[in-house]
């Protein structure tokens, strides 16, 4: 059954494609997109790190949570006939989400258990509380999807969040993450070469169905409004699989909701991302400050919204404050929570303005070959 | 008497006719140029800061439509020829506003105004008749009622003089925000072609696919620079043949034949390179400028606008990102609770968790300097009472000076502590389009949210 469904979903299928990279390492000799020793790719859809199985049973033992806004609301004001008023029911509910810290989450809220799960090693370590990949690795550190995995808003296919995640990667532009490598000699292996990230400006190409987005389009950077998302990171391609190390912060595009251009702020970040000359997919990883994403989630997705998933933000809040992993305060109390987004890219070729030539992370030339690189 | 009619005080304490003799809008260089329709006896128009001219009363009061709106549940707003606008108030709400149910009781009735009370209806009498494109309709009690293309007309409570327009709510929001009553006014004096809307920069000029227009820096009067290379980049609009040069229209003759558009002397282009609609990215290249009819009024002293990840927005006097509140009832009247003289509870719910110390310490209001000078009809200077949320008495003990756009108060959040932060932005119901706070966005690539 859990291989039958790592088939089906994307995140699944980046778990056991990681796993096996060597067998599927990049062929060169049909295309190479590798121009100059660079190679670059554009967002092309994104989720959450959440392992799921057919019936859930595995990785939800308690069940699916199905007490959102609406149900939460039918309990504590029933239609019997009372006259209520605005201020002591939807504006109450509304505080309840926009200042949680003082509410007590009194209705059920069910984690997800188990001890497989999806995403980084993230602290080099096998702790009791990590999960393991389908495919075996261990220590995988994503209590995230411990807070989450339960909410059928992110499970795939049909979850709302998870269809509208994936669009918005897709279909908003100010999502557009760039990864653009330099210094490459191999996409199968090379042990040193330097990323950066940028956000796009440029819709992704597709094919004449307008539904299949196609390698080989074209993105120009965000120089104006994306400077924030600059970020430069040193890694090695082992068997196809890029891995990179750690950087302090980053913020990657990324919009809750269509029309609010935001970011995940990640904190000890780093990618793990099978690479090929078409595409690479895989995993970003690191930790996420409580505050930052809770408040990021409510921003981003009303209560109108949250509803349709019947995710409690209430609940979500305390939830991510229980599991939380890394970055404790002076008092010992963890700060921030260990995450996984699966992303999947798409080729481009980056196209710099005059300007920004310049200033653009340039590929040394290759021990291996004359200056000037390969033409 | 009732928390509306408070704002009259604070707004003539905040505002001046001095003013608003030194804002653009009565630069002649600068005001929008329109077609001048027929109209009823008394009606006229008047020029505004944001909203360009609009049509007014006789006392010079800025009409406004109520636009009809498909809500997330249920629709809002007037239908052709008629008002929904009545003289009774609402008391409980419509149930408009997923996920919550109709029915729940609004709050502070025993202050609650109509809707025909916030929006007096402009009155016709029973012998008007219409008037080019205005005409009379007859609202559900009898009353006659002056309608332009059809749509109600009303005036606003809020507006104390002529060229006011805080009727509108302070940044309009499309989507899940409420259903606004908006200025109407006549059509801008400009080709067939063109097109003009509302910015927070001004008033755009657009060709009528709604792509921007641009002048060159180094173009003359009359007389186009860019050829070659430059004219591939940036594509001449071009003029029909037989089209006579008007008022601030002119025709540039770029080759045989070859005729362009000319807006107060500079020759028009597009860009090849806008791949959306009411852009300013042309304007990144130096020497290109988007055109506007109108210029909004600059922001006051001390005033900033940085780049960030959602575009250009406004910093304070602080260093600090501003942010506007928004909010609409949820009652079919769709009122404004936006405004100091209408309900806090909304906002302290959501800024405070209902706690109006908690709420102040989260999302302080912007203080002005005790200097600090209103600089136009748009950003003036309020008194606030921070316990409450309503305008101060004068020379009520603790009440504090607040920056206010369109005569709203104006938010700063505790969480942002660098200029370039926006941790606050969408906070609220429906990403803060309906009780909630948005970044002052003044440019916005993304989503058109500037304006």
């Amino acid at each position: 059954m859990k291989q039958n469904l790592a088939r089906a979903f994307s995140v699944c299928a980046l778990g056991a494609t990681l796993a096996v990279g060597g067998a599927a390492s990049a062929d060169d000799t049909i295309v190479n997109n590798v121009r100059d020793r660079s190679i670059a790719y554009a967002v092309s859809g994104g989720h959450w790190g959440i392992y799921q199985t057919g019936d859930g049973k595995a990785e939800c033992p308690d069940g699916l949570n199905d007490v959102g806004p609406r149900e939460t609301f039918k309990m504590l004001f029933p239609d019997d006939g009372t006259k209520r008023s605005v201020v002591d029911t939807q504006l109450a509910r509304e505080a309840a989400i926009w200042a949680p810290e003082d509410k007590e989450y009194k209705f059920p809220y069910h984690l997800a258990g188990g001890k497989v799960g999806l995403g980084l090693n993230l602290d080099g370590k096998v702790g009791p509380n990590d999960f393991t990949t389908p495919d075996g690795e261990k220590g995988i550190d994503n209590q995230l999807f411990r807070a989450m995995g339960c909410l059928r808003w992110l499970r795939g296919p049909d979850g709302i969040g998870y269809h509208f995640s994936d669009l918005y990667m897709k279909q908003f532009n100010y999502n557009r993450a760039l990864i653009e490598l330099t210094n490459v000699d191999s996409l199968a292996d090379d042990p040193d070469v330097d990323v950066t990230i940028y956000r796009g400006l440029d819709s992704l190409m597709a094919d004449a169905t307008g539904a299949k987005t196609m390698p080989g389009g074209t993105q120009r950077i965000d120089a104006k409004f994306g400077q924030k998302f600059i970020t430069h990171l040193k890694g090695k391609i082992v068997a196809g699989v890029l891995t990179t190390e750690p950087v302090k912060e980053m913020y990657w595009p990324f919009a809750w909701f269509g029309g609010n251009p935001g970011a995940q702020h990640i904190l000890d970040m780093r990618m793990k991302l099978k690479l090929t000359q078409e595409a690479a997919n895989g995993f970003i990883g690191g930790y996420e400050n409580l505050e930052e994403w809770y408040y990021g989630l409510a921003r981003g997705r009303s209560t109108h919204h949250l509803a349709y998933g019947s995710v409690s933000a209430p609940g979500v809040y305390q939830a991510i404050h229980k599991l939380a992993d890394a970055y404790p305060d002076a008092s010992g109390k963890n700060t921030a929570i260990s995450m996984a987004w699966g992303t999947d890219l798409t080729q481009v070729f980056i196209q710099r303005r005059p300007q920004e030539v310049a200033a653009a992370p340039a590929s040394a030339p290759s021990k291996s070959e004359p200056a000037g690189g390969r033409h | 008497m009732r928390y509306l009619f408070a704002a009259a005080g604070a707004l003539a304490v905040a505002f001046t006719a001095s003013a608003f003799a030194a804002d653009a809008s009565k630069s002649t260089a600068m005001r929008e140029d329109y077609i001048r329709p027929p109209m009823p006896a008394g009606f006229q128009i008047v020029p505004t800061e944001l909203e360009g001219p609009v049509f007014a009363d006789s006392k010079g009061m800025t009409f406004y439509i109520w636009p009809y709106k498909t809500m997330r549940v249920g629709n809002a707003g007037d239908n052709e020829n008629m008002s929904a606008c009545d003289t009774k108030p609402t008391t409980e709400t419509a149930g408009m506003m997923s996920p919550y149910p109709p029915g729940l009781v609004l709050p502070e009735l025993d202050k609650r105004l109509s809707c025909a009370q916030v929006w007096p209806p402009a009155y016709a009498s029973d012998t008007d008749k219409p008037v080019g494109n205005f005409s009379v309709i007859t609202r559900s009690d009898g009353k006659k009622q002056w309608a332009f293309n059809k749509k109600a007309l009303y005036t606003s409570i809020l507006d104390k003089q002529p060229g006011d327009v805080m009727g509108a709510t302070g940044r309009r929001e499309r989507g899940d925000g409420p259903a606004e009553r908006e200025p109407v006014g006549p059509a801008p004096n400009i080709p067939p072609g063109f097109a003009v809307i509302t910015t927070a920069k001004g008033r755009l000029l657009l060709n009528d696919k709604n792509y921007s227009v641009y002048t060159y820096d180094k173009d003359q009067p009359n007389k186009s620079n860019c050829v070659g290379t430059c004219a591939e980049m940036w594509a001449p609009v071009i003029a029909p043949a037989a089209i006579q040069p008007t008022g601030e229209w002119s025709v540039v003759e770029r080759a045989p034949g070859v005729r362009q558009w000319a807006f107060r002397k500079k020759p028009l282009y597009t860009s090849t390179q806008d791949t959306k609609t009411w852009s300013y990215q042309g304007s990144d290249t130096p020497g290109w400028r988007n055109v506007f009819t109108q210029v909004a009024p600059a922001f006051p002293q001390g005033f900033t606008v940085v780049d960030n990840e959602v575009g250009e927005t406004l910093i304070g006097p602080n260093g600090r990102a501003v942010y506007f509140y928004t909010c609409g009832d949820d009652s079919k009247d769709q009122l404004a609770c936006d405004h100091p003289a209408a309900p806090q509870a909304y906002r302290i719910a959501v800024c405070g968790g209902g706690s109006v110390e908690k709420c102040n310490q989260r999302w302080p209001y912007l203080q002005a300097a005790a200097d600090a000078k209103s600089t136009s009809r748009s950003w003036t200077i309020m008194e606030i009472d921070p316990k409450t949320g309503h305008h101060a008495t004068p020379g009520q003990a603790g009440a504090i000076r607040v920056w206010a756009f369109r005569d709203r108060p104006l938010f700063n959040f505790f969480g942002d502590t660098k200029p370039l932060d926006l941790y606050g932005n969408t906070w609220g119901e429906f990403n803060g389009k309906r009780n909630g706070f948005r970044a002052f966005v003044v440019r916005d690539d993304f989503f058109d949210a500037a304006n």
